[in-house]
């Protein structure tokens, strides 16, 4: 074994940098053990008890870092060291400041390339607003991916944005696809001629790669934050979207997607719905009993959604269960709201009660015992840290915790590829489970296409090997899980 | 390499394209620095926060969204994207901070902020409560990289930072307890502790700052003062100039806005409200402020529920 150190004087980086810098030496070819540590007494002391402080790390200050580093032999240390370093100079690594040359200001960006007519603004959200109106001001649509922006800004914005004929999607919206470039949180699709619109970015995520995955391609999918149907602010975002992809000659058909609104909003989309020459899916997830214009068909599921978008019948019953039946209960630990809320609606609909810390009408806030969706994206979970699609690790403790539960029979987990995800979700979620026994008891869907930079087959190959079933689709997953559970067949038969 | 200190400007010599940026609210110990003026350098630049280091002390001019604090200035605008890079001289005075020619801080706005008063606590019963649910979602919420998941739960010390802090935690615990026991406090055992842990700020820094803000809140005046007195002292042997700076505020009674939230949570009995605070703080800083703060919320709680009992 060779231990080598390297040490930087003086150098503060930020501690989410330093821990997945940490993390990325540790797993670099050929190194056994790894830590990336301010130089203080006490932290020499841990290095030392792992074996890997060197004569260089002995002696730095206590406002050095230090690099230690164990690999099998000297070739495999040295070219980890080099890595390392590498990852460490990465200036993006570090949050440090753009490069040189980098535009600063949305006017400087609007003289640096006329033609563009969007914003996508990404700043805390105590800024947000006015940084959208700066782009409005210069003539462009606005894609607010910042959340805690207030209800009140947001009305504001959208109805100065109604005034000049300009759309304001979000706050915080996630996802976008426009004219086949992908924005923030967004798949690999091809273009088609299957408009989406939705409050939702998951769920736009998982009926496009449904789509795509059958075939077909998007035209756009306009992401209008989750708060649009809000009363408050009218539907704004949607309707804008509505004419505009009802003027789009490239769009044939057009899905919705949302949590239920509230009657008046309903009624408000649905008019407008109805005096389309369009066809339209309209997926209210969780809403009960939506009358639909007669150019418009009700989905209740995601994936649902995407089969009428196809032209494909409604899914059929929940299945069977193929393997062994289990007692006990299910555990959701889901990255993607929406997916949580599903997954909460296929469990009602299955007669099952369910609980949720973000629950859908019908189900429960958080309790002890019983079928638990946990949704890891919400703010409690993503406060100071990473959102789980970019950091799988968010989930590593809710999921150790899940499988050491005798109570819990079934997790079920969601899978988001993607532009912007984390590069290998699957390969973090295979080191988790590795050395864990029946794994088959891990339900997850892989929302993405083979054309992301994940590439989907390899991400469902590599959960498939950890020993994870795989489902086609989240509402799937949900529907395995169900069906998983003893006394499942006798339930199913019961159901109407 | 040292951090050399490149030659600061005078004032008005900055060129005219430097952006100038209004600071909006200094913490108490940052608005006595500027006051002074003094010379600095550029000691770390990260995605919202800048820090500017003036002899042993450290100021951060940070975004809205990284919270008031003692040692922080809160600035209108944007500072991941100013250019700014580690060693850049500046130039501290009571109107405004200029590094080199690429940005101006104005101070003419500037408001102080000082952390609020502690509430009031609810009774000792609760507070036992208050730590124990705080220890279960612990064992399961807090990053693994940290301290607070051993230190809390309980769990056995199953990473290389929580092996080598289970003597010098039980040491502090074993002091607060004499400590509590006794008319003078004994000599306060840091070595081990202080200094300890990954992250810009050690875990075992964040620990004593929890447990300090702690004892500030319970009124344990002299307790408080025996760890402080000894943290100031330890500090800078044992700890990063940056960690020395921000632990010799919290041993002054300064702490930031985010823990001081964390901390009146705790007191309030409202366990969600803490850890929601604490996330705001960073990765596992948060939670590390928050087992401190937490262990030392139990340990002079429970002689209290023995009394009464």
């Amino acid at each position: 074994m060779i231990v080598l150190n390297e040490v930087r004087r003086a150098t503060y980086l930020d501690s989410i940098v330093l821990m997945r810098l940490s993390r990325q030496v540790a797993a670099l070819p050929g190194v056994v053990e790894a830590g990336l540590f301010i130089g203080t007494p006490a932290n020499k002391e841990i290095l030392r008890a792992a074996g890997i402080l060197g004569r260089e790390g002995e002696g730095a200050d206590a406002g050095d870092l230090i690099l230690a580093l164990k690999a099998g032999d000297a070739a495999a240390a040295a070219s980890a060291l080099a890595q390392a370093r590498r990852l460490i100079d990465r200036p993006e690594m570090a949050g440090a400041p753009a490069p040189p040359g980098a535009l600063r200001t949305i006017r400087a960006a609007v003289e640096a390339m006329p033609d563009a007519n969007l914003a996508l603004i990404s700043v805390p959200g105590h800024f947000a607003a006015d940084e959208a109106r700066k782009a409005m001001a210069l003539g462009l649509h606005v894609m607010i991916f910042s959340d805690n922006v207030p209800l009140a800004d947001e009305a504001a914005l959208k109805c100065a944005g109604l005034a000049q004929n300009l759309m304001v999607m979000g706050p915080d919206c996630g996802t976008a696809i426009i004219a086949g470039v992908p924005l923030a949180f967004a798949n690999v699709v091809p273009r088609g001629d299957i408009g989406i619109i939705g409050a939702s970015g998951t769920g736009i995520q998982e009926v496009s790669c449904l789509i795509a995955r059958a075939g077909r391609g998007i035209s756009h999918a306009i992401g209008t934050g989750g708060r649009d149907l809000n009363p408050e602010i009218g539907a704004i975002a949607t309707l804008m979207a509505i004419d505009a992809l009802d003027a789009d000659a490239s769009t044939q058909h057009i899905v919705l997607i949302s949590k239920p609104p509230a009657d008046a909003i309903v009624r408000l989309v649905l008019e407008r719905v109805g005096r389309s020459a369009k066809s339209f899916t309209v997926c209210f997830l969780g809403a009960a009993d939506v009358a639909a214009p007669a150019n418009a068909r009700i989905a209740h599921t995601l994936k649902a959604a995407a089969a009428s978008a196809l032209g494909e019948p409604p899914p059929g019953p929940l299945p069977r269960a193929q393997g062994r039946q289990r007692r006990g209960w299910v555990r959701g630990l889901f990255g993607g709201g929406t997916f949580c809320a599903e997954a909460q609606l296929m469990f009602l609909d299955a007669g099952l009660a369910v609980a949720s810390n973000v629950p859908v009408p019908g189900a429960v806030a958080v309790a002890d015992g019983g079928h638990l969706m946990i949704d890891l994206g919400d703010d409690i979970y993503t406060r100071g840290r990473p959102h789980p699609m970019i950091d799988p690790a968010v989930r590593d403790a809710p999921l150790a915790e899940a499988l050491a539960d005798p109570a819990v029979a079934v997790v079920l987990i969601d899978v988001v590829l993607g532009l912007g995800a984390h590069p290998d979700p699957a390969g973090h979620l295979a080191g988790v489970l590795a050395g864990r026994k029946d794994c088959t008891r891990v339900v997850a869907s892989v929302t993405g296409t083979d054309a992301d930079p994940q590439r989907r087959a390899d991400q469902v190959r590599k959960l498939a090997a950890a020993g994870v079933t795989v489902a086609e689709s989240n509402a799937d997953a949900a529907a395995t899980a169900i069906a998983a559970l003893a006394g499942s067949a006798e339930r199913l038969a019961s159901r109407p | 390499m040292s951090l050399g200190c490149e030659p600061c400007l005078a004032p008005g010599s900055v060129k005219r394209e430097a952006p100038v940026i209004a600071i909006l609210r200094a913490g108490a110990l940052a608005g006595e620095l500027v006051a002074r003026g003094t010379t600095a350098h550029v000691a770390a630049v990260f995605a919202r926060s800048l820090y500017l280091r003036a002899g042993e002390t450290f100021l951060c001019v940070g975004e809205a969204s990284i919270g008031d604090g003692p040692l922080t200035l809160i600035a209108d605008g944007v500072i991941g994207d100013l250019g700014l890079r580690a060693h850049q001289g500046a130039s501290i005075s009571a109107h405004a901070i200029r590094i080199g020619n690429a940005v101006e801080f104005r101070l003419d706005r500037c408001k102080p902020w000082h952390s609020p008063g502690w509430p009031a606590a609810v009774p000792p019963a609760r507070l036992i409560e208050t730590s124990a649910a705080l220890a279960s979602r612990a064992a399961v919420a807090a990053p693994p990289e940290g301290l607070a998941r051993f230190a809390l739960s309980g769990a056995v010390a199953a990473t290389p930072l929580a092996r080598v802090a289970a003597s010098p935690i039980a040491r502090f615990h074993a002091w607060l307890d004499a400590a509590l026991a006794q008319d003078c406090a004994p000599e306060v055992p840091l070595h081990g502790l202080i200094g300890l842990g990954p992250g810009l700020t050690p875990s075992g820094d964040d620990f004593l700052c929890g447990s300090l803000a702690m004892l500030d809140a319970l009124a344990q005046r002299r307790l408080h003062a025996a760890l402080a007195a000894a943290v100031a002292a330890a500090a800078p042997a044992l700890t990063s100039p940056l960690s020395a700076s921000l632990l010799r505020a919290a041993a002054a009674g300064h702490v930031g806005e985010h823990l001081h939230d964390a901390v009146a949570a705790l007191l309030a009995g409202d366990v969600e409200a803490a850890i929601a605070a604490a996330r705001q703080i960073g990765h596992s800083s948060g939670w590390d402020m928050l087992a401190g703060a937490a262990t030392a919320l139990r340990l002079i709680s429970e002689p209290k529920i023995r009394r009464d009992s």
